[in-house]
């Protein structure tokens, strides 16, 4: 009796660590709106990671696409005390700073997905202090390898004629974008670009603009735009004024299956990557370990996370034909 | 085809009764010659037509939602029946078959428009309330169906309705004339059509009359939810695509055209022709943004100038009557 007293008093002992280990994470995820593709990739990324832990459990936020719903569930999960870390999304990298702070204050680890927080979107150091990791890429390398590209593509046409489409110029790292791209493009006199049009990353206005785009611009030789959704109204436009897609540069950005699609088949000439799946990994991952004890990079690179090119083309497509890119559209 | 108006009238045309009528067609004549000044581009008939083509789906939706406020009500919905319209068909016609596709979308607007109409009658709420209420409901059954995702349908029996073209003229343009004819004539030679005017001018009155008011309001929701159910077909087929997020904030442009349209937000008056001339305004204003290639920034204060102007010229009319 007496052993066996001694034995659960010692396997209790033993056990106390091991139940303090044990102790269940919950981590939000803050999505800009849990209703968009590219958020549900990070958010499926983040599950992915959890699911190798026994102690981490996910739960995701609609973010609306509204920084005022998205500034009061930072509030409500600090003043909650339920959540022992938040992965973010953020619909304004700057208004939410202060209340990522706070929820810091209140002993909440933060990771950020897609985008910094802080005044300035190339500065993927921590802007906000205590901020555990960024998972992002400098919106300027995106926009400057695409432009890049253009400026390759059109080295032997003068004049080189492009239509620029934009998510929304009212977005700060839109208008980072769309100045990069006229910084750069605005270097070479042959490349004129001719019209910039607003997609607001929906394939119906994107097409409406390029109709009208196309109406004083028939001859236009590149579409350049940040992102796949844009490109995606845009063949539509250009197809019904008699255009050939295939016979332009178009470049679009967000590296989804229907762009891979679209490459694979010559349409499209290419587009930037994006790996929103990985995102949602690594932010996992890092705010684990933070929560843990262990010591995290405050900034992981999103073009360290996969082997590819910033710019995905047919000629990468048809030399890596397994390759899947991490959203749908 | 316009208010039902007294004989009187019909012979001595006020300076107020031309801005309330004709208000909205003179702003459209004044940029259309303002734009053709600018631009080269602006005044060729593949350009006229393909501001038609693009408002196709809006002005749709603005034909039905006419109704709806002539008969003093308020449709906050119709852009969330066109998502939910839109990824319906666009599955459907991936998954089932084109054709059935094409007529699931305006069926399943017209049931959830009907339904809008039975609680707002059944319950007594007012239309404001209850359409903000199943726009948060229809939005959420457009996400359920995709997962938030888009769905490509790119199938020929799908898209002739929104690409297919006779001659020059795109089909969904034909199916817009059609529309609006169909309920200019509903509105204005009907029984049906009195009904609406009657209903939305004086409730009380109606109902001492013997209209059976819920069934008319009813009706009007009903024909809005279709309409933007073949809003949302036409649109998902044109741009072979259906994307969930379809028609967010589609509900206040056409609220908007409407009244640019000068039908009373208060019920009785309006006209169907207007409303369409109200989203061809607002088509206008959009193409010679990106015609010119001016700065978008200017395109929302543009917008918000020129529907405050309508809106008062429409004003002016009224209480010059």
């Amino acid at each position: 009796m007496k052993t066996a007293l001694t034995a659960a008093i010692l396997s209790s002992a033993l056990a106390a660590p091991l139940a303090a280990q044990a102790e269940d994470y919950n981590i939000a995820f803050l999505a800009a709106s849990s209703q968009n593709g590219f958020n549900q990739a990070i958010y499926a990324g983040i599950e992915e990671a959890a699911a190798k832990y026994d102690n981490v459990k996910t739960q995701i936020f609609d973010g609306e696409f509204s920084a005022t719903a998205q500034f009061s569930q930072v509030e409500d999960i600090a003043a909650g005390g339920k959540f022992d870390a938040i992965i973010i999304t953020p619909n304004d990298t700057v208004g939410i700073a202060t209340a990522l702070e706070e929820a810091i204050k209140a002993g909440v680890k933060v990771g950020t997905t897609l985008f910094p927080v802080g005044p300035e979107l190339s500065n993927m150091e921590p802007q906000v202090p205590g901020l555990t990791v960024t998972v992002a890429s400098d919106p300027v390398v995106g926009a400057t390898a695409q432009a890049d590209a253009v400026v390759d593509y059109c080295a032997d046409k003068d004049p080189c004629k492009v239509v620029v489409l934009i998510g929304q110029l009212i977005y700060p790292f839109d208008n980072l974008r769309n100045d990069t791209y006229k910084k750069i493009l605005g270097e070479h006199d042959n490349i004129e670009i001719v019209a910039t049009g607003e997609g607001n990353y929906s394939p119906q206005t994107s097409m409406v603009a390029m109709q009208d785009i196309l109406q004083a611009h028939p001859d236009i030789d590149v579409v350049l735009s940040n992102a796949d959704q844009h490109l995606m109204g845009a063949e539509i436009a250009i197809e019904d004024a008699g255009l050939d897609m295939s016979e332009l540069y178009t470049i679009g950005g967000g590296l989804n299956q229907i762009a891979v699609d679209a490459i694979k088949a010559g349409t499209w000439s290419g587009t930037l990557a994006q790996f929103p799946k990985s995102e949602g990994e690594a932010a996992l991952d890092a705010v684990v370990k933070a929560l843990n004890g262990e010591t995290v990079p405050t900034w992981i690179d999103e073009y360290s996370l996969r082997q590819t090119p910033k710019i995905v083309t047919k000629e990468w497509l048809d030399a890596n034909p397994d390759f899947e890119p991490e959203w749908q559209g | 085809m316009s208010d039902v108006q007294t004989p009187a009238r019909r012979f001595s045309i006020t300076p107020g009764d031309f801005a309330r009528e004709y208000g909205v067609l003179t702003i459209i004549v004044i940029l259309m010659v303002g734009l053709s000044l600018i631009s080269d581009s602006f005044l060729t008939a593949r350009n006229l037509l393909n501001i038609v083509n693009q408002s196709a789906p809006l002005a749709i939706i603005a034909c039905a939602l006419t109704l709806v406020i002539i008969g003093g009500g308020f449709d906050l919905s119709t852009g969330a029946i066109f998502g939910v319209a839109s990824v319906a068909a666009g599955w459907i016609a991936v998954h089932v078959d084109p054709y059935t596709a094409i007529i699931a979308g305006p069926l399943i607007g017209f049931a959830l428009g009907t339904l809008n109409g039975a609680i707002i009658t059944g319950f007594g709420v007012h239309s404001f309330l209850v359409t903000l209420a199943t726009s948060l409901v229809y939005r959420g059954i457009a996400i359920l169906i995709t997962g938030g995702a888009l769905i490509p349908v790119r199938i020929a029996e799908f898209s002739w309705i929104g690409r297919g073209r006779i001659g020059m003229v795109n089909i969904a343009v034909v199916v817009l004339i059609i529309f609006m004819v169909i309920f200019m004539v509903l509105l204005n030679r009907t029984t049906f059509g009195r009904r609406v005017f009657a209903v939305g001018g004086n409730e009380e009155a109606a109902i001492l009359s013997g209209i059976r008011t819920n069934l008319i309001k009813i009706v009007t929701f009903s024909l809005s939810g279709m309409a933007a159910g073949l809003a949302g077909v036409i649109a998902v087929s044109r741009i072979s695509m259906a994307s969930p997020q379809a028609g967010v904030g589609m509900e206040f442009e056409a609220i908007a055209a409407v009244i640019l349209g000068g039908t009373s937000i208060m019920g009785g008056s309006g006209a169907i022709w207007r409303s369409v001339a109200g989203v061809l305004l607002m088509a206008l204003i959009g193409n010679g943004f990106n015609i010119l290639n001016v700065n978008p920034f200017f395109k929302d204060l543009t917008t918000g100038v020129i529907i405050v102007v309508a809106v008062a010229l429409a004003a002016s009319g009224r209480r010059s009557r």
